[in-house]
């Protein structure tokens, strides 16, 4: 069967509807938990309402038929046989509420031409259809029968108008319940949703906050009420995390950079004393180790501060912007590690969709791609497979190495985390907090997933 | 050779000053931007050396006036570690080169060897083919023979070998060579130029060849061509 294309799309959009609606359990909950209310009042109403009207009248007619059934048995124990049976002829003859009629063994009088088949004992009543001259119609009466010392007596009540009202009250009801089904589900829902997208917009910010941006505040609407209260003491209890990240990052920016000078000074004396050396063609051996531990604290130092820069500054180091090819981008930085993965046995391979231009930085993200393809084969062993993808909103880098475990997963982009089984291998741990950093100035979005074996780095920019 | 320092920091200054003499400059020096632009100005220097935060004038409006007014004399830009964007403005101010502080002298001392060269450079006609002793490299079909034997390599080796040997005789570190090859502004830190050049030797000098390219120890690479 072949559906066109708006059908699909239609029902492509009411699935996506559908599915939204069934994964926000809440809305549902909520829904069900208002409807079910909505239901018990009415429904308690309805009772109510039934026992004070319908069932006042039935009761009433009990009591009639009680009455009936009393006074004919003090009059059949005060008369005799002969007299009780005249006037209950007469008696018969003249009620016109109440169709009345006696069996004796011998006869049957009163108004009924016939016991019904089926009659129950009194005080229960059962329905069977009469004749009736008033009405000239078949109508259905409700009777029972009450035996007597001398026989049996039938009462029946004419109540075809009350069992009417009594079939039009429950059909009323069952309208008046299924609008209140409709009503909840339409209510609650509207009323769920909205109270819910407040809540889901506390989980974006809370989401933006984990993913690194302690700037998100959630938006305060003009109702004043207890979900505003919360957004406002939710903003405050940011804005002190905000400041006091800031300042801890600051402090340690603030000695990376004090350090600097200093470090760099030795630096330069250590190396001009090597020159110097050199000059007179003198050994330098004892010096040059002290340089290069040096030169690793330093980079430390200077990588520090860069991702400060880089995550704080995004409008002064995105202005240089201009329109970059990632593809020619990734060609590069296989290039350069390509030579290294060799000497590991790896192989680096690039498999690639449509060429990918983005605004950006080519330097920047020359090395953040050069630093996830050195972190595939520093970690995934020897012989690895290592292959970069071209997608067509970002690149993949991954590897068929040992992974990473999912609680390393999200401490991976920490400043300074190393992991355990890494910690024999040259490095800060910065590299993946600067490849974030990058990304992140870039618009876009980076996460680790298990290649099964080994690790997919994904990143996704976002226009 | 002459070469005007305009630095505000003393240690750094005296730094600069005791190296650049030790390779056989002569050296001026300026602590502030504004008598680094007069002496700039008024002087004949093959290199200006010059720190991007200075007192008085900032080193960029150094550099504006001087190519305002009609200086030519190459800049190389000292600055504190800054974002890629602020190389990218010291550079389309007229700059030259840019070095990040902290840098390394020996880097310093090449940087200026290859920026002093260059301006020599500007006379000789361009050339389609390059020598270096027996090493041939047509840049027009993108060839390159060692003698009688050719030398296949891939796209980043020829770019390697190319700049090599344009810098024939010359020292050229390690971020040089990045720069120039990769095009991308920053300093890998690992030894991957090495394994690269490691790489390229092999194929370079084959069979026991004479040896062309020479490693300078703590700073570089070297063509050299032995008679």
């Amino acid at each position: 069967m072949v559906l066109p294309p708006y059908l699909k799309q239609y029902v492509a959009s009411v699935t996506e509807w559908w599915s939204s609606v069934k994964t926000a359990h809440s809305v549902w909950r909520l829904t069900r938990l208002y409807t079910g209310l909505l239901l018990s009042v009415v429904s308690i109403l309805l009772i109510v309402l039934y026992q004070l009207s319908i069932g006042q009248m039935n009761r009433q007619q009990g009591l009639q038929i009680a009455n009936i059934i009393a006074q004919q048995t003090l009059l059949a124990e005060q008369l005799s046989t002969e007299q009780f049976l005249e006037q209950f002829e007469l008696q018969a003859q003249s009620s016109r509420q109440y169709i009345l009629s006696y069996q004796t063994k011998k006869e049957l009088i009163g108004r009924l031409s016939e016991i019904p088949t089926t009659l129950s004992q009194c005080p229960s009543l059962s329905r069977f259809p009469i004749w009736l001259d008033q009405f000239d119609e078949l109508r259905l009466v409700s009777g029972c029968s009450q035996s007597m010392a001398s026989g049996a007596l039938i009462i029946a009540v004419d109540d075809e108008s009350l069992y009417e009202l009594k079939g039009q009250f429950i059909s009323a009801s069952a309208v008046a319940l299924l609008l209140a089904v409709l009503l909840g589900i339409i209510t609650g829902l509207v009323f769920s949703m909205r109270v819910l997208k407040r809540i889901n917009s506390f989980n974006q910010v809370a989401l933006q906050v984990e993913s690194g941006q302690l700037s998100a505040r959630v938006a305060i609407s003009e109702q004043n009420d207890e979900y505003d209260h919360m957004a406002l003491h939710i903003n405050t209890m940011l804005s002190q995390l905000q400041h006091s990240f800031e300042t801890i990052s600051g402090i340690t920016d603030a000695i990376a950079h004090d350090l600097r000078t200093p470090m760099s000074h030795l630096r330069q004396q250590i190396e001009s004393e090597i020159l110097s050396k050199r000059q007179l063609n003198l050994p330098t051996e004892q010096l040059q180790p002290m340089l290069d531990k040096l030169d690793e604290i330093l980079f430390t130092f200077s990588a520090m501060l860069e991702l400060t820069r880089l995550q704080q500054q995004k409008e002064s180091n995105s202005q240089y912007f201009k329109t970059v090819n990632l593809k020619q981008i990734i060609v590069d930085a296989v290039d350069l590690i390509e030579p290294i993965a060799e000497e590991k046995q790896q192989v680096v391979n690039i498999a690639s969709a449509e060429p990918l231009s983005i605004q950006g930085d080519a330097t920047l993200l020359f090395r953040a791609i050069y630093n996830l393809l050195e972190n595939a084969s520093k970690y995934a062993g020897k012989s690895a497979q290592i292959s970069v993808q071209l997608t067509h909103r970002g690149f993949t880098v991954s590897d068929n190495g040992p992974g990473i475990s999912d609680i390393e997963k999200q401490k991976v982009f920490q400043r300074l985390y190393r992991i355990e089984k890494s910690r024999s291998v040259a490095g800060f741990g910065l590299g993946l907090t600067l490849v974030k950093a990058i990304i992140q100035l870039h618009n876009g979005k980076i996460e680790l997933l298990d290649n099964k074996p080994g690790l997919i780095v994904n990143v996704e920019f976002v226009d | 050779m002459r070469i005007l320092v305009i630095e505000d920091n003393q240690t750094t200054r005296q730094y600069l000053q005791k190296a650049l003499q030790e390779q056989g400059y002569e050296i001026d020096l300026a602590d502030n931007g504004q008598d680094g632009l007069f002496l700039a100005l008024e002087g004949d220097y093959q290199l200006i050396v010059l720190d991007r935060m200075l007192p008085k004038l900032d080193g960029l409006t150094v550099l504006s006036t001087l190519r305002n007014a009609g200086k030519q004399t190459p800049v190389l830009i000292l600055s504190a570690l800054d974002s890629v964007s602020e190389r990218v403005k010291g550079l389309r101010e007229g700059g030259d080169d840019y070095l990040i502080k902290p840098f390394a002298l020996s880097e310093l001392l090449v940087r200026i060897e290859i920026l002093i060269q260059r301006k020599g450079t500007h006379s000789e006609k361009i050339t389609s083919v390059l020598h270096v002793a027996d090493l041939k490299m047509d840049l027009l079909s993108h060839r390159v023979f060692r003698g009688p034997t050719e030398i296949s390599l891939q796209p980043k080796e020829f770019k390697l070998l190319r700049y090599l040997m344009e810098h024939n005789g010359q020292v050229v570190s390690r971020s040089l060579l990045f720069e120039a090859v990769w095009d991308y502004q920053f300093d890998p830190q690992t030894n991957v130029i090495d394994v690269h050049m490691a790489r390229l030797r092999k194929k370079v000098e084959f069979d026991g060849l004479t040896p062309l390219l020479e490693t300078v120890r703590g700073v570089g690479y070297r063509m050299v061509e032995q008679r």
